[in-house]
């Protein structure tokens, strides 16, 4: 077995990535509890985020551009 | 822009009243708006079950009159209906038939819509011909969801062979 590499890299404790973590779970309960309106919305939202960003790795379909209504 | 997704679901329930369709329920990642964090997704996904027709083969003639005579537009295998993107699925199995009958009603902005129940969802995505790595994340989403009958979801895995 070949030894691990020797870094000098300052490494966060357990307990700052567990409150990260946690943060990022609070985060997608947050969003799950929102009401139905507001998650229609961030769709719509990531829609218009998502769509320019994926035209750049291959041609769209179709039916991938965003809608043109509101929530 | 004035149109809002309460209008297409508007329509979905028109649809059903028409007798076109004889029963639906959202489905795909919509259906996870109404039950988890949303995610990204380009159009509705619709499963529906048609009234009885003739012959051995589902025809979606009757589907697509529809549309034309409402002015909606076909794209390919989409009817862009009020600004969204629809694709209806007729339902495939046995599974999904029950996915559509227990859908629940939920109200969006004051529009009754049916969607697929958090379980069924979860079961669906685990078919054989649907299970990829993005939908494996989806079902562990629904799996925490707050409204997912976990006792209900083991025993639709069992009944379908579908357990992980």
């Amino acid at each position: 077995m070949s030894p691990q590499p020797v870094s000098n890299h300052v490494r966060p404790t357990s307990e700052l990535l567990d409150r990260l973590h946690a943060a990022k779970r609070t985060l997608h309960e947050t969003h799950a509890r929102l009401p139905l309106s507001a998650k229609v919305g961030m769709v719509l939202q990531l829609q218009r985020i998502v769509l320019p960003l994926l035209a750049r790795q291959r041609p769209l379909r179709y039916w991938e551009r965003p809608w043109e209504i509101e929530p | 822009m004035s149109i809002s997704f309460g209008s297409a679901l508007k329509v979905l329930n028109e649809i059903k009243a028409t007798g076109v369709v004889q029963e639906y329920a959202i489905g795909g990642a919509m259906a996870l708006v109404f039950w988890t964090e949303p995610i990204a997704t380009y159009d509705l996904d619709v499963f529906v079950l048609f009234p009885p027709q003739e012959g051995p083969i589902l025809s979606l003639a009757p589907l697509y009159e529809w549309a034309r005579g409402r002015g909606y537009t076909l794209e390919s295998e989409h009817i862009m209906i009020e600004g969204v993107p629809v694709q209806f699925l007729p339902s495939h199995n046995a599974l999904s038939d029950e996915a559509i009958e227990t859908a629940r009603t939920m109200d969006y902005d004051g529009v009754a819509v049916r969607v697929v129940r958090p379980e069924y969802l979860a079961a669906l995505y685990l078919e054989p011909s649907a299970r990829t790595p993005k939908r494996r994340e989806r079902v562990a989403a629904l799996k925490e969801a707050g409204e997912t009958d976990q006792a209900l979801l083991k025993q639709i895995l069992q009944r379908y062979n579908l357990e992980e």
